[in-house]
């Protein structure tokens, strides 16, 4: 009798897992406008910068180095000056009040020759501004824990979808023209089910649409 | 059994005045000390000579955010930020930059101008009140630009801002101070780059 209890407990816990880490797989979908010819040297360097104008959300730094540092791996690597190391350098130019929102305020802002000179001095030849964030919704489900003499566990499910949207501008300093476009969309469902110990089957949403987003960049900078 | 009944009672002892200690800082007012890293504005610097005076209610700014039952909740001091930022700014706007005591101070200087910041209004927004997922700091300034006199030049009213969003291990105090730096930083900004285009200003630097 306790075999069979035994047997059933462990075929529901691993179809729950199985059904969990099937759905909690992430849809990524990546577009790419390009408006001009690109390419870089290997002397040159880009840099990331996040939109932090919105008054009700910022496009998170994390996010942002993320993107950057999987620029600087792998085949086709690019120089990527950190984000902050440059704001600080630049400053007060690159502030959320005073950056450059058109690449033609680029122009204006590259007729500074303090600023002109602390770019050449970088090597930038790109400024990708990344705007975007990861909104989660369609929460449903509840999950009970509770603590005895004997013990304590969780019992329940909780699940709920997330979705992360970012756009990439690129501008060419050279050229002082934005020179394309790229989103990156990516959606997915969490599940949290709880038979005693919570499982959290999370989808790793922002990771994935960072991962395809410096991908999709590299080559689109590289001019492949 | 003396022996345990003593480790027992010291134990309890230890237990209570720990109960206690939580439930007064619970209560208690949070204090949050404005620190950040303030960079030196990269920009063309005007032939100036300038005396900057702080006066001591922008040394010892504070501000009290309050609950909604009017209940001190949280103290910011950011009087030593905002000398720190102008220290940052004042020199890479200006050829030279002398602090002095007092208004008075100034005359024996021989500079062409003195300017004494003055903080007219602080607000804060935090998540718990607004139910936003940012923490914003508002402040507001008046600039005053005197001649070594004391003669009026300018006198504008500037206004910064910063926001910093929530995040799952950031303690309410870092949020705090996260969204005090950008206002401050935003202030930086926006002075050092509107200077020469306040009117005032503007008339006074082309009558030099």
């Amino acid at each position: 009798m306790k075999t069979i209890t035994t047997i059933k407990l462990i075929k529901l816990s691993a179809s729950l897992f199985v059904v969990g880490f099937l759905a909690n797989c992430t849809s990524t979908t990546v577009d790419e406008f390009r408006q001009g010819e690109t390419g870089i040297e290997s002397d040159q360097s880009i840099v990331i910068l996040g939109r932090r104008q919105a008054s009700d959300y910022e496009t998170r730094s994390e996010f942002v180095e993320c993107v950057g540092e999987r620029m600087t791996r792998g085949e086709g690597a690019i120089n990527v000056v950190p984000e902050q190391e440059f704001i600080d350098a630049m400053f007060p130019w690159f502030e959320p009040r005073t950056a450059p929102l058109r690449s033609r305020d680029l122009e204006q802002l590259m007729a500074e020759d303090v600023v002109a000179r602390k770019m050449n001095e970088f090597g930038i030849r790109y400024i990708v501004w990344v705007d975007g964030r990861t909104e989660t919704s369609g929460r449903t489900g509840s999950i009970s824990c509770a603590v005895g003499p004997a013990g304590g566990g969780c019992f329940g499910f909780g699940t709920w979808e997330d979705d992360a949207n970012f756009d990439a501008r690129v501008w060419d300093v050279s050229s002082l023209r934005n020179v394309g476009t790229i989103n990156t969309d990516a959606t997915g469902q969490s599940y949290l089910p709880a038979l005693v110990v919570p499982i959290p089957l999370i989808a790793r949403v922002e990771a994935n649409a960072c991962s395809r987003l410096a991908t999709q960049l590299k080559d689109f900078v590289n001019g492949s | 059994m003396k022996l345990v009944n003593a480790t027992n009672k010291a134990i309890l002892s230890r237990l209570t005045i720990l109960f206690l200690t939580g439930l007064l800082t619970a209560c208690g007012t949070s204090n949050v000390v404005i620190e950040g890293y303030f960079p030196t504005p990269n920009i063309n610097k005007m032939p100036l000579s300038v005396a900057v005076y702080y006066d001591d209610s922008l040394r010892e700014f504070a501000y009290m955010e309050y609950s909604e039952t009017g209940r001190e909740e949280i103290n910011i001091e950011s009087g030593l930020s905002h000398i720190q930022l102008f220290n940052a700014v004042l020199p890479a706007m200006f050829d030279q930059v002398v602090n002095v005591n007092s208004l008075e101070d100034a005359v024996s200087q021989n500079v062409d101008a003195v300017f004494a910041p003055a903080i007219e209004e602080f607000q804060l927004a935090l998540p718990a009140k607004t139910k936003l997922d940012v923490y914003e700091v508002w402040i507001k300034y008046n600039m005053r630009l005197l001649t070594s006199e004391g003669d009026y030049i300018a006198d504008w009213v500037l206004t910064s801002y910063g926001k910093t969003p929530t995040e799952t291990f950031r303690s309410v105090e870092d949020g705090i101070n996260e969204a005090a730096v950008v206002a401050l930083r935003d202030l930086a900004s926006s002075f050092s780059l509107s200077f020469a285009q306040i009117p005032e200003v503007r008339d006074w630097l082309s009558n030099l």
